[in-house]
């Protein structure tokens, strides 16, 4: 036996002192009567045979020393040590997206979870217990404890992930714990069958659920007509399946379809119906099974997600409205020049022969034919050079460009452009795209605000650009350099990343996932990351400069390798021998103690009212 | 000092009663007692035969006339008793709630009473460890108990009592009356002596056992330490609790048939009172009850 707390046995100081107390308080009634004959004679008629008689008087003081006793030796915690009576066991639960599926009311992890504590509460106390979750990661939640009620506690606390959780890292973790102690008892608790395993336990929760699943859903605008696409799966049987397609999240159904699938063939389906602006449909699966999550596929607009605002500022807004039109996919709005004063919540501002005191600072600018020196705007103006004749401007070479700004000329023609006029610029750190005697008439870069900007240093109207077919190509160019698409799909399947441009002024991108959990992305590079782990609906809102823009949402599915019932893998062994050495047990339950306690206290009391108030 | 509160009418009470005397008891003439033998009274009582030398004025002549033989007419004989009562005055007599002590002089005074109103010579004495003090001696007739019965308020209860080393020296009488012994008895000390010595003497005897209601059904609980009144070295400390109080019980039971079987063997009677009992109820119930009075 051994004492976590042995100072607590300090308290059997209290026994002498109880005994001092007992001997100074505990004094008899003195009385003289007349005569003590009958009391002595008393004597002969008493039961001498009971030895409690004896210590009838001092029974009060012996229940006392026994509760300081216990008491003592409850604060000093005494562990009884039972030899070679407890495991080490190490846990490989698996969280991956399958142990969602539920049975009675009951999910594939609820039923693992709930093996798992019951073989933590049949151990003998003193054992030790390691718990690998393998979910989005492989997390150790705890390694080699011995409180069985925080072990359950952690475990209970654990939710599957809704990814496709390889157990590679796990059997790491479990071969070097039986590596390092041959006699662990490892348990694999997954709906996955083995065919072979070695110095492992499989705890298989499978039980063959029913389930189908939708996936791969997409769509094509074709004729007049969106074709929507897909494959439906049934994981147990052959089965009638019912879909059903809905757009921009009414519950009005516009198309349905029923469909014959065989037990484990993909079979494809599509919906043809009229072409029609949306941003969202859902197609569903409106066959009730044991997994939900695969029973439902939302897809969104890319189109929808990516559009923007434009606001030409222009006498002559024609060729702009004209190309923008064409290769954009722009809400434009004009406005004159004297008509221009602070105006603000665009995306993008076009500035025509504009004479500028000052740049917006929540979009991107295009400045054609600067008049004068804009503060903020990364360049200087400085004369005006006029031909008599038409003067050529040449582009920049390709090679001495990044790969980046290579694709601002990519598809160009490079037909010779010819204008009247330009004004002379200082760029900077502009990366310039065309020039004219070394001076640079096209440059784009970043403005003081951190906004893209594009400058033409020269008058649409006063060139031949805007009939070229280059005017086009490049502007869709610097279109796409000034709104990189945010995203470039919005279907994903759960583990895979979202790949997302950060716009220009772009101070924050606040994530919020389907269960509620909100997350906020690095904006200080051009593209950010975030993985996703959840299934359902994730909205993307990004803040640029003071305006927070629509949310992007994209659409997460299950994994479908998670939706399938019955997997059967291979092997999971552990190398090595196993040994059937144990580790010592401990007993430190407080329980009884405490019960004996009471009773001591309580029969203490007996005693105490029995002497007191004479209960005879 | 003990008082005593009997008062007249009581005592007009108590007149009423004889003191019934069992035994023959040969004594003085003049009481009125009627002895076995015969005498000079005017009740007759019997006749026989006549005897030379016989007083020839006791012959029955209408007797000789009749069956022409001489027949002596025999009358009873009527004696004086002198009752003595010892009245045991030890420490443990006046101790404590009880009033033994009262009790004890209430009664001996009420039978010193019943003795006079019969004619009888009345001593009381008081018992001091060896040796009895007469009190009141040979007091005869109701003026003389008005005189000396205040006499008994005197008596000390105090020390110890060994009633046979008081009573075998002393002048017990023969066969001419009653002896009462009043005392609590809570002693070792040798008493049976002094009722063999009484009844060796051809005395009645009455042994009247006083004790108090604290003695007789103690409630005392818990951790005591009791002291002896006549003799403090003798203690008894203990927790008392159920089982003490039951063989107390067991004890009293023991002591006090002890007395009584005693006395019984003896013919003797016995009787035990208690301190707190009225007087009146002592006398017209316990003492009728036992045949002492009638």
């Amino acid at each position: 036996m051994t004492l976590l707390y042995p100072l607590g046995l300090l308290g059997l100081i209290g026994i002498p002192v109880l005994i001092i107390i007992y001997i100074i308080k505990n004094k008899y009634t003195e009385q003289v009567i007349s005569s003590t004959y009958l009391w002595t004679l008393s004597e002969r008629f008493l039961k001498r045979r009971n030895p409690i008689n004896k210590i009838a008087g001092i029974i009060s003081l012996i229940l006392q020393i026994l509760a300081v006793i216990f008491i003592s030796f409850a604060i000093a915690h005494p562990v009884f040590i039972l030899s070679n009576a407890a495991n080490e066991y190490c846990f490989i639960l698996d969280g991956s997206g399958s142990m969602n599926i539920a049975q009675n009311g009951k999910t594939r992890l609820e039923i693992g979870k709930e093996r798992i504590a019951s073989v933590i509460k049949d151990s003998a106390n003193g054992s030790k217990f390691s718990l690998v979750f393998v979910g989005n990661t492989t997390d150790i939640l705890y390694e080699a404890i011995e409180n069985k009620d925080q072990a359950v506690s952690i475990l209970n606390g654990v939710s599957s992930a809704y990814v496709d959780a390889g157990f590679t890292g796990a059997l790491g973790v479990a071969q070097s714990y039986f590596q390092e102690k041959p006699s662990i008892l490892t348990y694999l608790v997954t709906d996955k069958a083995y065919e072979s395993s070695q110095n492992v336990e499989i705890i298989n929760v499978s039980s063959h659920e029913t389930n189908y699943g939708i996936a791969g859903v997409e769509y094509v605008v074709s004729g007049g007509k969106i074709v929507v696409s897909g494959k439906a799966m049934s994981y147990e049987g052959d089965a009638t399946l019912n879909l059903s397609l809905r757009f921009d999240e009414l519950s009005e159904v516009a198309a349905t379809q029923e469909l014959e699938v065989k037990k484990l063939e993909e079979t494809d389906f599509s919906f043809e119906v009229d072409n029609r602006s949306f941003s969202s449909f859902k197609v569903t699966l409106e066959n009730e099974d044991a997994l939900s999550l695969d029973n439902e596929c939302i897809v969104y607009s890319v189109e929808a997600e990516n559009s923007y605002e434009v606001l030409i500022v222009s006498e002559s807004p024609f060729f702009l409205e004209a190309v923008l039109s064409t290769v954009g996919n722009a809400q434009i709005s004009v406005v004159s020049p004297e008509g221009y004063a602070n105006v603000t919540g665009y995306d993008l501002y076009i500035f025509d022969s504009v004479n500028l005191t000052a740049l917006p600072a929540d979009g991107a600018v295009w400045i054609f034919n600067p008049q004068s020196s804009i503060p903020d705007a990364g360049f200087s103006v400085q004369d005006k050079l006029e031909f008599s004749e038409s003067a050529v401007l040449s582009y920049t070479d390709e090679e001495k460009l990044s790969d980046s700004e290579a694709k601002l000329l990519k598809g160009l023609l490079k037909s010779d452009v010819a204008v009247s006029d330009y004004v002379q610029c200082g760029s900077g750190n502009f990366t310039v795209l065309m020039t004219h005697d070394g001076n640079p008439v096209l440059f784009t870069g970043l403005n003081a605000h951190g906004n893209r900007e594009v400058v033409f240093a020269f008058d649409l109207h006063r060139s031949n650009f805007p009939a070229m077919l280059d005017f086009t190509t490049l502007s869709q160019n610097l279109l796409r350099y000034t709104f990189p698409n945010v995203i470039d799909k919005t279907s994903y399947y759960c583990g895979e990343k979202v790949q997302i441009s950060v716009p220009a002024g772009c101070k924050s991108i606040k994530v919020d996932t389907p269960l509620g959990n909100v997350a906020y992305l690095d904006t200080n590079s051009a593209y950010s990351e975030y993985e996703l782990t959840e299934v359902g609906n994730y909205r993307f809102t990004m803040t640029v400069g003071d305006t927070v823009r629509t949310p992007i949402r994209v659409y997460s599915s299950l994994p479908e390798s998670e939706r399938e019932t019955s997997v059967t893998e291979v092997s999971f062994a552990l190398e090595g021998e196993a040994s059937n050495e144990k580790s010592d047990g401990k007993y430190d339950d407080m329980l009884y103690l405490f019960i004996l306690l009471a009773v001591i206290v309580l029969a203490d009391w007996g005693v105490y009212c029995y002497e007191q108030y004479q209960l005879r | 000092m003990k008082k005593f509160a009997i008062n007249e009418e009581f005592l007009q009470q108590v007149e009423l009663l004889q003191l019934m005397i069992k035994n023959n008891v040969s004594g003085m003439f003049g009481g009125n007692h009627k002895s076995k033998t015969f005498g000079s009274s005017c009740e007759f009582s019997d006749y026989r035969d006549y005897i030379a030398g016989d007083d020839t004025t006791k012959i029955d002549w209408n007797a000789y006339a009749r069956f022409e033989k001489l027949y002596l007419k025999l009358y009873n004989d009527e004696r004086q008793m002198h009752n003595k009562i010892y009245i045991d005055a030890s420490r443990s007599m006046a101790y404590g709630k009880g009033k033994k002590d009262e009790q004890a002089l209430k009664i001996a005074a009420t039978l010193a009473y019943l003795s006079v109103g019969e004619m009888d010579k009345v001593s009381v004495y008081a018992v001091h460890g060896k040796e009895t003090e007469a009190v009141v001696s040979g007091m005869l007739g109701k003026e003389s108990y008005i005189n000396n019965i205040g006499k008994l308020n005197e008596i000390e209860f105090d020390g110890d009592s060994f009633l046979s080393d008081a009573l075998l020296p002393t002048n017990v009488g023969y066969g001419d009356g009653m002896s009462v012994i009043i005392s609590d008895f809570l002693t070792d000390n040798n008493f049976e002596t002094a009722i063999d010595h009484l009844a060796s003497k051809k005395r009645d005897i009455l042994c009247i056992q006083v004790l108090s209601k604290e003695e007789l059904n103690p409630k005392v609980r818990g951790k005591m330490h009791f002291f002896d009144s006549e003799d403090t070295q003798k203690f008894y400390r203990k927790n008392i609790n159920r089982e003490i109080a039951k063989a107390y019980k067991q004890a009293l039971d023991y002591a006090t048939g002890r007395i009584r079987d005693y006395c019984a063997a003896r013919g003797a009677d016995y009787l035990l009172i208690s301190a707190e009992e009225n007087v009146t109820e002592v006398f017209f119930h316990k003492f009728v009850n036992a045949g002492v009075l009638k």
